[in-house]
């Protein structure tokens, strides 16, 4: 009976404990919360009548990736509670360096961002430039892979939108934006296309989007018959492109030539059949028209993106078959010619010299 | 005997069969399709470790480009100058005219394939031009054609776009570089077999040079003309 009253208690203690605000007194946390930093309207003037929130969400923070840590495990500077001064702004890389002692993860992305786009604005000042918290929220931080995360798949375009706005709009009315609308997880979003931490201008050869390295991004997901198939998007489009005048020229450093995204456009890609869409056949002569100033709607009249040794070429295959057969058949035939030949001149030596 | 007599002669005294015009011409063409298979070889092969090299010998992509270009200049120059040349000239028509193709130049060919393989025992006799030469003439007179106007519709394709369709480029492009590669077939299995890899002739006949023949050459291969011009008392 004493045992189980033991067990009663027990139980009991543990239901009103995980029932109490979940920072319970023995949460070493709870010094910050439970006066200050639990109160959602806790804020401070930083200006005449405007103020900074200094709320913190311990739920969320209960959910992160940080749900281990004491505050003052990243706030180091507090030593006494209240603290007296304000806190220096915390970084990352405090414990997400190489060889820390408190198991922060480490990998190459920090140094990636600091060489990025991004990196170099927030290196110069740019008060708009973002850097870890922007996207990985600052309590909040959850894995890409948990779809409340900022950076979890779903969310990414609206993640880049928080600055990015119009850009977003434009992708959202594109194929892409479309489909992951319609929770295509496997559509592309912002990252795919620019990545994330080693995100660099166009004009950089390192870039994802530098005019060499276009049709390799796409063919991330363009090559992938899986995904194409599930689509209904025809898949050897990167490939044909490589064996394309254009493909060949952006291949050898001709970088006036036209890569995927020159008559695709970006962020607002377009199905052919959509009428707004710069491939759309009756838009064709307007898009080649922006390099060959000629184009009329001849250039609508012929399949794009043909592989010569694909049946799909239609009449470039069959071209290129009977040229293949030719080569084949006059090839075979030459050397009957000269194996022949010689036979006959041999024949003809060993007579003469018999005779 | 007299017969060996004959030979011995025959063997050093040598007489100009092609004139300095024909040779100069060939010459020209030479340069020219050589140059076009070389840069157009690097392109078509520009994923091998050969057309790499290709590639940097002839001074990087663009200048591959540009030379096979002013090669294409070269050809087309040299194709229009022997048009002239059969057409206007009373010793490049006589040429040509021997350059006609006849029923005969089939039979030849037939009696040539029959002899090397002991069917039958007399060789045939060919005259100055052999079905050898015009087919070679010929094939090489159509290939010229195709490739100056397959060539052409890729070089200004700016201007064509407001011509032809899409799918013409692309059967362009086909046809070119099918073509091509059927001309070097022709031109190392065929061409260059005859008349410098071949037993008598390896390692090369100058005659390309020279236009030169020996009396015995022209005799056995070309009994027809050695026959005509000793009766003109050329020989």
């Amino acid at each position: 009976m004493k045992r189980l009253i033991a067990l009663a208690v027990i139980i009991g203690s543990a239901i009103i404990v995980s029932s109490w605000p979940s920072y319970g007194q023995r949460d070493p946390n709870a010094r910050c919360l439970l006066e200050c930093h639990g109160k959602p309207d806790f804020k401070r003037e930083v200006a005449p009548g405007q103020f900074k929130s200094l709320y913190v969400d311990y739920e969320q923070f209960k959910a992160s990736v940080h749900k281990e840590k004491l505050c003052v495990d990243c706030h180091t500077d507090v030593t006494v509670i209240p603290h007296q001064r304000r806190p220096e702004q915390i970084h990352c890389l405090q414990c997400h360096y190489q060889g820390n002692v408190v198991g922060a993860p480490v990998s190459e992305r920090p140094e990636k961002y600091k060489e990025s786009v991004h990196g170099k604005a927030f290196e110069r000042g740019d008060p708009n430039a973002p850097d870890c918290k922007s996207c990985h929220t600052v309590h909040a931080v959850r894995p890409p892979t948990d779809p409340l995360s900022p950076v979890y798949r779903a969310n990414i375009p609206k993640t880049c939108a928080s600055c990015h706005v119009e850009i977003y709009t434009e992708y959202l009315e594109g194929v892409h934006g479309q489909a992951l609308r319609n929770n295509v997880l496997e559509s592309a979003v912002c990252s795919d296309c620019h990545r994330e931490h080693d995100l660099f201008p166009p004009d950089d050869p390192r870039s994802s989007l530098h005019p060499q390295n276009v049709a390799n991004t796409c063919a991330r997901c363009h090559t992938d018959v899986k995904i194409m198939e599930r689509r209904g998007v025809p898949v050897k489009q990167v490939e044909a492109f490589k064996k394309s005048f254009h493909g060949i020229a952006i291949e050898f450093g001709i970088l006036r030539s036209a890569n995927c995204v020159s008559c695709h456009e970006y962020h607002k890609i377009l199905s052919s059949r959509d009428p707004r869409s710069p491939i759309h056949p009756l838009n064709l002569a307007q898009t080649c028209g922006q390099c060959h100033p000629n184009a009329s709607s001849n250039v609508a009249r012929g399949r794009f993106h043909i592989i010569p040794s694909d049946p799909d070429a239609g009449i470039v295959f069959w071209v290129y078959e009977f040229y293949r057969w030719l080569t084949i058949v006059m090839t075979a035939g030459f050397i009957f010619y000269i194996v022949l030949d010689l036979y006959g001149r041999w024949r003809h030596a060993r007579r003469s010299s018999h005779g | 005997m007299p017969s060996e007599q004959l030979l011995e002669l025959s063997e050093e005294r040598t007489i100009e069969r092609i004139n300095l015009q024909l040779r100069v011409q060939h010459f020209a063409l030479m340069v020219s399709v050589t140059l076009l298979i070389l840069t157009g070889l690097a392109l078509l092969y520009r994923d091998s470790a050969f057309g790499r090299f290709l590639i940097a010998l002839e001074g990087g992509f663009e200048a591959r480009g540009t030379i096979h270009r002013i090669a294409a200049g070269l050809l087309i120059a040299t194709a229009f100058y022997h048009l002239f040349y059969i057409l206007f000239s009373r010793a490049g028509h006589e040429e040509f005219m021997q350059m006609l193709l006849r029923a005969q130049d089939f039979k030849d060919y037939g009696a040539a394939l029959l002899y090397d393989l002991g069917l039958r025992a007399q060789r045939p006799q060919l005259d100055r031009y052999s079905y050898r030469e015009k087919f070679q003439y010929w094939a090489f007179a159509l290939f010229v054609v195709i490739m100056i106007i397959s060539g052409f519709i890729l070089w200004f394709h700016d201007w064509f776009f407001g011509l032809l369709p899409k799918w013409a480029f692309d059967v362009a492009l086909a046809v070119h570089s099918g073509t091509g590669t059927l001309i070097l077939i022709v031109l190392t299995l065929w061409h260059l077999y005859l008349v410098h890899l071949a037993p008598g002739r390896f390692p090369i006949d100058w005659s390309f040079w020279d236009g030169k023949i020996s009396e015995k050459q022209l005799q056995q291969e070309h009994p027809l003309e050695y026959k005509r011009l000793k009766e003109k008392g050329v020989l």
